[in-house]
């Protein structure tokens, strides 16, 4: 039975690194696969046994949706192909060259006694020669390599004392790693082979009877961890980065849900082992901020819960402003990752998803293929380790503009930032460059209307829920109006971000509704929408506009709302309701910085 | 199952090829992709399988699956 390249590349998605066995088998299969065009040509050359690498390899690019040609190097090829200008090697034209160096490759190493000065001059000579390697490969037009460093080996001829001396060859293999970080050319990515075999240990990462038997560098087990680590790289050369962690909240960055515990009564106790183990988290998180990942939060919760950690608990190590895109409500989370790969202006495929809910992963994996999805241990102390594991953020370098991009794309900071360039509100107002578009309730837009007015707390005049139906039953009433507005800025796409029910009674044009989203308070849109009320009151000839703020626990926002729009205040009854009237001839027209669609 | 029955139902998985029957003679060249790379897959298999490890010496000599038999049977009872 024959499998298409397609159903490979869907089952190998599925299969974690170390799956060894299966990914062999997989690989195995892909080879006897006809590929079809190969999107990059990758050459591997090396002194230990190439075909599993080489084979593996093949099957784990298509995981990252690349499909390679692949040149396998002869057994201990490196000398003879790359000194070597009409070699099958440099024939072959690779995108890309790797090299698995090994330490079994270094022949010479210092004498005893040898002095230090010795030593670093035999570096300094041994460092030339990958010089010199990866000067040659760079004739080949537009190629990257990547270099395998060193994984230092189990022996130890003088035992503990080869840390103590600096002519030991521990040593001299822990300088060449170095050296070559040092010498490293633009093009060239060095790959830490020493990690690798440290996270798995070095008494499983070498496997010496497939040495002996086959010159297998280094344990089968290992092979498909080894491949993913280069295979990710070739992915990154392609262009596909990931730049964006998106987080959960609830037992995510800390433990317990914060609607049933409240901000201060989740699990973020720096003196109990779980709270300690979420706070090492969250400073994990602050440092990936810190060195250039976006962050973004999507959590199922009212906007204003899930933000309160943020701001009443000390202990939290994350700040609400380390967050480009903080997306709380109750749509499904695979929606919310469109919504803010718009917010953010960058393409889905450069997300990481990490939630602890394997049903909401199972969703976004669904919906979203191209997101990588973190398989989160259901324990806690591992959260840091499983990201680790799957190195999402292996970036090829790092540069000056990585950093200060988290903060542009923070966009409220970047706002601030804005802020703080103009000394004039109206200015910084105006260099937004807001753009809105106000219009009647369109079908398409009942479910986020009628979800805005249920959930809209603060900017809220008189809390009146609505169910879905009641609200489509209005749209279709002469006696009512419907509003929805859109706003965005040069930062963000914010869609609709407030809605209005108006209803016509006898002359006056009654605002039965009114409620906006808190992320886009102060900057007029309420002046904007005042001017399409009034608008509306004349269509209808109405001769007064009425209002009302009804107080509850949440909405002191709005309680000069009204006045503040030239209403004045009738009456006030003994809840505390308060009513206002305003007439239609004598209403303001608004000047605002938002221009309209 | 027996150790022959085992064994078949690892080169089977191993080979992707479920009409493989072995015998006691069967060798690497009755069966076109046991190569020296999926020797060792076979061998990683059945150590995992039997949770016995090889010596190099052991596997190195091996001639055909008859004595692929006798060394499991050799390990496990030991």
């Amino acid at each position: 039975m024959k499998m298409q390249e397609h159903e490979i590349e869907k089952k190998i998605r599925s299969i974690s690194a170390d799956q060894y066995m299966e990914i062999i088998k997989l690989a195995r299969a892909a080879k006897k696969n006809s590929a079809k065009k190969a999107d990059i040509k990758v050459a591997v050359i090396g002194t230990c046994s190439l075909q599993y690498f080489v084979m593996v390899l093949k099957v784990i690019l298509l995981k990252y949706g690349i499909s390679a040609e692949i040149y396998e190097g002869q057994y201990d090829g490196i000398n003879m192909e790359v000194f070597d200008r009409a070699s099958a090697l440099y024939c072959f034209q690779p995108d890309v060259v790797i090299v698995l160096s090994d330490y079994r490759d270094i022949k010479e190493f210092p004498s005893l006694f040898d002095t230090n000065d010795a030593v670093d001059s035999y570096i300094k000579k041994n460092g030339e020669y990958y010089s010199e390697m990866w000067d040659r490969l760079s004739e080949i037009k537009g190629c990257h390599i990547l270099q395998a460093n060193l994984v230092t080996p189990v022996e130890r001829v003088l035992g503990n004392l080869e840390s103590g001396v600096y002519y030991s060859r521990r040593i001299f293999y822990q300088l060449l790693n170095i050296e070559m970080t040092k010498r490293k050319r633009k093009n060239v990515t060095i790959i830490d082979m020493e990690y690798l075999a440290s996270i798995a240990g070095k008494d499983k990462w070498f496997d010496r009877k497939s040495y002996f038997m086959n010159k297998l560098p280094f344990s089968l087990e290992q092979i498909g961890i080894v491949c993913d680590v280069f295979a990710q790289q070739i992915a990154e050369l392609k262009g596909k980065i990931k730049k964006c962690l998106v987080l959960d909240l609830d037992n995510t960055l800390w433990g317990g849900v914060v609607a049933d515990e409240g901000p201060l009564g989740i699990q973020t106790d720096p003196n109990q082992a779980e709270g300690e183990a979420y706070l090492e988290f969250q400073k994990y998180i602050l440092e990936l901020k810190n060195r250039g990942v976006i962050l973004g939060v999507i959590s199922k919760n009212d906007y204003e819960t899930a933000k309160e950690p943020f701001d009443k608990n000390e202990n939290m190590i994350l700040k609400y402003d380390d967050f480009s895109a903080f997306i709380a409500n109750w749509e499904n989370k695979a929606k919310n990752i469109e919504a803010m790969a718009n917010e953010l202006n960058i393409g889905t495929d450069s997300f990481v998803f990490f939630d602890d809910n394997p049903a909401e992963r199972e969703i976004v994996k669904m919906y979203h293929p191209e997101v990588t999805v973190i398989e989160v241990p259901e324990n806690i102390a591992e959260y840091v380790t499983a990201l680790e594991r799957a190195h999402p953020f292996d970036w090829l370098n790092i540069t000056k503009e990585d950093i200060s991009r988290t903060e542009s794309y923070v966009s409220n900071s970047a706002r601030k930032t804005l802020q703080i360039q103009f000394k004039d509100y109206q200015e910084y107002l105006k260099a937004l460059e807001m753009e809105s578009e106000v219009g009647p309730l369109d079908k398409n837009n009942l479910e986020r209307f009628t979800q805005l007015i249920n959930k809209s707390n603060q900017f809220n005049l008189r809390t009146q829920r609505y169910s879905e139906g009641t609200i489509s039953q209005m749209t279709s009433s002469p006696d009512y109006r419907l509003l929805t507005v859109k706003l965005s800025d040069k930062f963000s796409k914010f869609g609709i971000i407030s809605c209005i029910i108006l209803k016509k009674e006898e002359s006056e044009c009654f605002i039965d509704t009114w409620v906006m989203s808190c992320r886009v308070l102060k900057r007029d849109v309420e002046k904007l929408v005042f001017n399409h009320i009034v608008k509306e009151a004349v269509n209808w000839k109405c001769e007064r506009i009425t209002g009302e703020y009804i107080p509850t626990v949440k909405n002191k926002l709005v309680k000069n709302l009204l006045p503040e729009l030239g209403f004045e205040l009738i009456e006030t009854d003994d809840t505390g309701k308060e009513r206002y009237s305003c007439s239609v001839e004598l209403a303001k027209y608004n000047k605002t910085m938002i221009k309209e669609r | 199952m027996n150790i022959k029955e085992t064994l078949e139902k690892i080169f089977r998985d191993v080979f992707e090829d479920e009409d493989i029957i072995l015998t006691e003679s069967t060798t690497a060249e009755d069966i076109e992709d046991w190569d020296s790379l999926t020797h060792i897959q076979l061998i990683e298999e059945i150590e995992q399988e039997f949770k016995i490890k090889f010596t190099l010496q052991e596997i190195t000599g091996l001639k055909n699956v008859g004595e692929f038999i006798t060394l499991v049977e050799r390990k496990l009872s030991n």
